[in-house]
């Protein structure tokens, strides 16, 4: 499964929608339009970008409370998703998610999580109504490497594999050469290995490290596992190298000139024509700027909403 | 005790200090804790070295079983959870093997760890970044809960909890962190189970926890001259105070309750149940409670405001017990 031309500029295209959405909630969240602080996904976008370019609308993706790169690859509406973070009537959930809960399950983008590894028993899940229905659809489960040693993951790990389920676990390893936690290098290690896929021969599935930052190692990798999976020949355990870009708006926001070299925009660059990249770069900021400009004249939810939805009424 | 000025966080980072100098078997591990980023245990590491102050994984079931398990084999572990909504994570290390396993050995083992968990809503962060669940660990049996609402309760109640030989959950009102008060230097002791009068007055009893005692103050002075408030904080959940509560409906005839928990099946209904059996001759009106609904906490701030108690609804809460 080799990258075409026209696959290329596509992902590009994705991956510049993720960056240029990213830049705008950073400016939104500084000038206080989007009342909380939260993970971003900067320097991240070809996994999302990568993985979901194999995906059809019904498959579904679990996701972390990182998740904007996921739901925007996964297909979210961009006015909808920048009106969720901004709390409003208009957005997904109505205000009630924020960037730690946002679920759109029109396109199986269900959904961001506030909890880590929280998201990831509950997409297995998603893999077995799939296996159960048998229209071959598959289920991606995003989790970052301080996820994957949680003990739900692993036993997700495990699960998945006995009982053969269509879903590719997708763990994006942000500690390639320091190991860090909320922007701070720690003491002790988070893991006790180099590569998280070095587990996956404890739960007997396929397992693979590749660099997050190159495209189309990215490409080739996930079309494998998803074939695999849509086949019905179960789980396998991609690990991405990734490096975080002004990742965390509670941690560092300056990005150094060497850290330039792991951005995956600047990577692929070079292979976009220079008119084609203006081009896409002019859309996406103008869809972007639309969706800024619905979220800001969007209406607050009403304060009766406050109480709503905590049972679903019976039919 | 000569005393000076400083934040809520710093005087958990004092009592830290105070402690881990006093007594070697005092260990500190969690998420994040030698993180810049964290007031409470900043520079601990430094002062005390990598191996008694330990960053664990994000793996709360492991790493708060380890406490239990150093506990047992005679450290006094202080384990940071960073949010409280996490440690659902590890409900079998926490309300099975950590509060029940003194019980269960017949006394046979102490486990004297203190599991630190920030609580509390406020800042827009969604349904799993915002609970306060005192309630939930007080409900189950072994558990002492120790929720501070100010600097100088903060370090002493810290410094106990760590000396005393059982299960505490300590409880960290996120906004309160910010909030200085008068800490003298030296390490003293809180005791556990000693309600703290804040306010002196006759005609409506407040009993309040954490960030609302704050709230509770804010009313009982916008009140001054209307109302005479008493503002009764409890300080530990478990063991309660009653007798404190109990003298205070005496005195006043009126009660409002004000938590920022769950309002069903938690601390609140618990005081007043407490008020029924037994100071039920005392109650001039119906008790009162103003905690938040039973509702998950929105991200949305208007709404998010709209669900917590706060100066106003309380205001209103004690003019209604005073009518």
């Amino acid at each position: 499964m080799s990258l075409n031309d026209a696959k290329t500029t596509d992902i590009y295209r994705v991956m510049v929608r993720i960056r240029t959405f990213e830049n705008a909630v950073r400016r939104l969240t500084k000038e206080g339009k989007i009342p909380a602080r939260f993970g971003l996904y900067t320097g991240q976008e070809a996994v999302a970008a990568g993985v979901s370019s194999h995906l059809r609308k019904g498959d579904q993706i679990g996701s972390t409370h990182r998740a904007l790169g996921h739901l925007i690859a996964k297909g979210c509406n961009l006015d909808k998703l920048m009106a969720e973070l901004m709390g409003k009537q208009t957005g997904f959930n109505h205000g009630k998610a924020g960037p730690y809960h946002t679920f759109d399950p029109s396109i199986g983008a269900i959904g961001a999580n506030g909890v880590v590894g929280g998201s990831v028993p509950v997409t297995a899940g998603y893999a077995l109504a799939d296996q159960l229905e048998g229209k071959r659809k598959i289920a991606v489960s995003y989790f970052g490497e301080g996820g994957s040693n949680q003990g739900g993951v692993q036993e997700t790990l495990n699960l998945a594999a006995c009982w053969n389920l269509p879903i590719v676990f997708v763990c994006e390893n942000s500690s390639p050469e320091v190991q860090r936690m909320l922007g701070h290098e720690i003491d002790y290690p988070q893991l006790s290995i180099d590569n998280v896929s070095q587990r996956a021969k404890n739960y007997a599935m396929p397992g693979y490290t590749v660099t997050g930052w190159d495209v189309e190692a990215v490409y080739k990798a996930a079309g494998r596992a998803v074939h695999r999976a849509r086949a019905g020949n179960g789980p396998t355990l991609l690990e991405f190298k990734v490096h975080q870009l002004e990742g965390n708006l509670e941690g560092r926001l300056e990005t150094s000139e060497k850290e330039r070299q792991w951005d995956p925009i600047n990577q692929l660059k070079p292979k976009i024509p220079r008119k084609v990249d203006e081009h896409i770069r002019a859309e996406e900021a103008a869809n972007v700027q639309k969706a800024v400009d619905f979220g800001l004249k969007s209406p607050e939810p009403t304060l009766d909403q406050a109480y709503t939805c905590v049972f679903e009424e019976a039919d | 005790m000569p005393a000076r000025e400083i934040t809520f966080g710093q005087a958990l980072n004092e009592a830290h200090i105070a402690e881990m100098e006093r007594d070697p078997k005092v260990i500190v591990f969690g998420e994040n804790v030698s993180s810049q980023w964290r007031e409470a245990t900043r520079g601990l590491k430094e002062k005390f070295g990598r191996e008694r102050v330990r960053d664990a994984p994000i793996t709360e079931t492991a790493f708060i079983g380890a406490g239990v398990g150093a506990a047992i084999a005679g450290y006094r572990p202080v384990v940071e959870l960073m949010l409280v909504d996490f440690g659902l994570v590890a409900m079998d290390q926490i309300l099975n093997q950590f509060a029940k396993t003194t019980y269960m050995t017949g006394g046979a083992v102490s486990v004297p760890m203190t599991l630190r968990v920030l609580n509390g809503a406020g800042t827009s962060s969604g349904a799993t970044h915002s609970e306060s669940l005192h309630g939930l660990f007080a409900h189950m049996p072994g558990l002492k809960v120790v929720i501070p609402s100010n600097p100088y309760d903060a370090k002493g109640l810290l410094i106990s909890s760590i000396r005393d030989p059982n299960p505490k959950i300590f409880m960290e009102h996120r906004l309160l962190y910010p909030i200085k008060g008068q800490v003298p230097k030296e390490p003293y002791e809180v005791p556990l189970g000693v309600a703290n009068l804040v306010r002196e007055g006759k005609d409506v009893t407040v009993v309040a926890t954490s960030l609302m005692v704050q709230e509770a103050m804010g009313a009982a002075d916008e009140l001054k001259g209307k109302v005479s408030v008493e503002v009764l904080d409890p300080r530990t959940l478990v063991p309660l105070d009653e007798e404190a509560i109990i003298n205070s409906i005496k005195k006043t005839g009126r009660l409002v309750v004000v938590d920022e928990d769950y309002l069903h099946f938690g601390f609140s209904g618990e005081v007043v149940a407490i008020a029924a059996e037994k100071a039920l001759k005392s109650l001039e009106s119906p008790p009162i409670r103003v905690a938040t609904p039973n509702v998950p906490l929105p991200f949305n701030a208007r709404l998010e405001r709209e669900l917590l108690p706060n100066k106003e609804k309380i205001i209103g809460a004690i003019r209604q017990a005073a009518a």
